[in-house]
């Protein structure tokens, strides 16, 4: 069975066939489709796509002369498939068959009895569940959701009663542009979301207008798949404390196969911000924003989004936390709710330190060097990047310098 | 017609006038992924949305794809309730002007119209469009070089860009020409012809199929094909040329048409298996550094 693991096929190329739905059965999984394993030749010209742009009087010509190419791909895969297949009824004696019978996911089709086979339609690496046989393209550019996913995601519109999220974390697009795309672009329902006090309701058309209030256009969120619609709209939501409003830190992105899916995509690196300093930026305070009180934990907390946006952040000291039970003392039971949106709330008005700023940086551009090498982003693979660029004494704005990518990613490559 | 003298000596060697044997294609270079996928959709830059590319030269000819999508159909009135849309259009440089013709408005030549046509027709055969109902697939094609054959390398490039930006298809879709003509008074049939063949085999220099007639002698042909070569099926032949020599003249350009396709296939294959192998590598730290972009 491992035989078939990690073997790369390209479009066209069969994997795997079964004579009835007994004998060596598959089932069709993401980047294969299924179609009826040619038996007889009568209907060579009836595939209207033959000869589709050449001049209509040429039909005939061209079913003669079929059968070459058909034969030798054909001897390849069987090649492939003889090897990768435990079950008995994988073997296509029809090479001579030179037509395809239908398309590939016609339900009529299916449902006419005959050997069928199981084609690969994206190039990429062999994947197989027991019968599920799917094939994962090596890089893909889009993103298709799966429900549970994080998302960080960018309000591109309101309206409607729901926002418009970017998964592609692209500004709103200033004018008409066409090419927004659905793809991209995921739905937050109002009912998605936490009314500010917590409190649970039936939404109204207050609310609906105070929309703007929670998120407006060009925030940053983090969100999470409610449900995958039939047309691959996404529906998310940010029901849960951990989901929301992102502000005070730095947004990257990188193509969404680099994120694997784990079991906690809100992930700390610890022992980024050097201490020396913190202190050192407490003077000029002429800000709106709080100075920092100098206590900081020295980590940053990464979200790694599914849809290839992370967003890096300070990691909320915890000390904060302590000082804010201590002023709520005489009630010290508040609601969870309360106090984590308080503590997001100083978060987001908190000046970060210069030294923050500098290991928010760092954890950044170590980022970016693992997307050049199109390395896997793992909390790991991060902090390995981020040590040896310490260890080396690399400059944070030298990090993305192609001589130090290629030594300080060094270590992600030898594991 | 012009009369190739330095033709007509190679020929009595069996070579073309590059130096090629008849059925040898030209040198075929693949890049997949030629420009970076940019996440930005909203921009106006010509690279924004892409979602795969490829640069392919044939030769001299040299053709950049760009993909973009699948996404939301800008107009209500294009969308397909059942499929996408596939849009694609074809331009040139204007540094590759289509050999002796003048320079043409690139938006409204008919010559590319015509050839955008027939690159959708042999896409559509393959892409599997029912998968993205009410969204739209652009396929943008550049040709930045041409020597002839340009409709051929746009194919080949847009499959290959396809592939790159992981939209399913049947199967791949492979073009090649064939060409015959009377070469020192013997016929011949040749594979994958450059600009300079084409205009001994269709009496003009069109950058894709020359116009019909012309100073060709009777029997000539040129015929540039695109197959799906792993279940043997054409998706386009387009022959423009009179055929004095019948059915079967035209069958046997056609043969030598679709193993220049199967050779074609070939080199693709090894492209996008190097290109795949070499990322899944790296995503697994297993390779040699490879930088992206």
């Amino acid at each position: 069975m491992d035989s078939l693991k990690n073997h790369f096929v390209l479009p066209g190329q069969v994997l795997a066939t079964s004579h009835s739905e007994t004998q060596g059965g598959f089932l069709r999984g993401h980047g294969t489709y299924i179609e009826l394993v040619p038996h007889d030749q009568h209907d060579n010209d009836d595939d209207p796509r033959d000869n589709a742009g050449g001049s209509s009087s040429l039909g005939g010509m061209a079913g003669t002369s079929k059968k070459r190419g058909w034969g030798n791909s054909s001897d390849q895969s069987n090649v492939v498939m003889r090897s990768e297949h435990d079950g008995g009824g994988d073997n296509d004696d029809d090479d001579d068959g030179s037509k395809q019978s239908g398309e590939g996911e016609d339900a009529a089709a299916l449902l006419r009895v005959g050997p069928q086979r199981l084609i690969a339609s994206v190039a990429g690496t062999v994947q197989r569940v027991n019968k599920l046989i799917s094939v994962i393209p090596s890089a893909p550019a889009v993103y298709t959701g799966q429900v549970g996913d994080l998302i960080v995601g960018r309000i591109i519109g309101v309206g409607g009663s729901r926002w418009r999220v970017s998964l592609t974390c692209s500004p709103p697009s200033s004018g008409s542009s066409s090419s927004s795309s659905s793809m991209r672009e995921g739905q937050l329902p109002l009912s998605g979301v936490n009314l500010p006090g917590g409190v649970q309701r039936i939404r109204t058309s207050e609310d609906v207008l105070a929309m703007r209030s929670l998120y407006r256009e060009g925030d940053l969120l983090t969100c999470e798949v409610q449900n995958v619609q039939k047309d691959g709209t996404l529906i998310l939501h940010t029901r849960s404390l951990r989901y929301g409003k992102l502000e005070n830190g730095v947004l990257t992105t990188v193509p969404p196969s680099l994120v694997g899916r784990r079991k906690n995509h809100f992930v700390t690196i610890k022992g980024v911000i050097s201490s020396e300093e913190t202190n050192g930026d407490k003077h000029h305070d002429d800000s709106v924003m709080d100075v920092d009180d100098g206590e900081e934990s020295g980590n940053v907390d990464v979200y790694l989004g599914l849809n290839g946006g992370i967003w890096i952040q300070r990691t909320i000291p915890p000390q904060w936390e302590n000082s804010l039970h201590g002023s709520l003392d005489q009630d010290s039971r508040a609601p969870l709710a309360e106090t984590l949106q308080k503590l997001r709330q100083r978060h987001a008005n908190t000046r970060v330190s210069a030294s923050a700023r500098e290991g928010i940086a760092r954890v950044r551009n170590a980022i970016d060097c693992l997307r050049l090498v199109h390395c896997q982003i793992t909390p790991e693979s991060i902090e390995i990047v981020v040590k040896t660029s310490l260890r080396e004494g690399v400059r944070v704005k030298d990090m993305l310098r192609p001589e130090f990518i290629v030594k300080i990613t060094e270590a992600t490559r030898s594991r | 017609m012009t009369s190739l003298r330095r033709t007509d000596i190679l020929s009595l060697i069996h070579l073309r006038s590059d130096g090629r044997r008849p059925n040898e294609i030209r040198h075929m270079s693949c890049h997949l992924g030629a420009l970076p996928p940019t996440t930005d959709c909203g921009s106006a830059l010509p690279t924004s949305g892409c979602s795969g590319s490829a640069l392919v030269s044939m030769g001299l000819t040299q053709v950049l794809c760009v993909v973009r999508g699948p996404c939301d159909v800008g107009r209500r009135s294009e969308e397909l309730p059942d499929r996408a849309t596939l849009e694609v259009t074809m331009r040139t440089t204007p540094f590759s002007p289509p050999g002796d013709r003048r320079v043409t408005n690139p938006s409204t030549d008919r010559r590319l119209i015509e050839q955008s046509h027939l690159l959708q027709t042999a896409l559509s055969a393959s892409i599997l469009l029912h998968l993205f109902p009410k969204s739209k697939i652009s396929v943008a094609v550049m040709v930045l070089a041409d020597d002839g054959g340009r409709l051929e390398a746009s194919i080949n490039a847009a499959t290959l860009a396809l592939m790159d930006a992981g939209i399913p298809l049947k199967d791949m879709v492979c073009a090649c020409s064939a060409g015959r003509w009377n070469a020192g008074g013997s016929d011949e049939i040749v594979v994958d012809l450059n600009r300079r063949e084409i205009q001994a085999a269709t009496g003009s220099a069109g950058g894709g199929g020359g116009a019909p007639g012309g100073g060709g002698t009777s029997d000539t042909i040129y015929l540039p094909v695109a197959t799906m070569p792993q279940r043997g099926t054409v998706v386009l032949a387009q022959c423009e040329s009179r055929l004095s020599g019948g059915a079967e003249a035209f069958g046997e350009v056609l043969e030598v048409a679709m193993k220049g396709c199967q050779m074609v296939m070939e080199i693709m294959a090894a492209a996008v298996r190097e290109r795949g192998a070499g990322l899944w590598k790296a995503k697994e730290g297993k390779a040699d550094v490879i930088l992206v972009d």
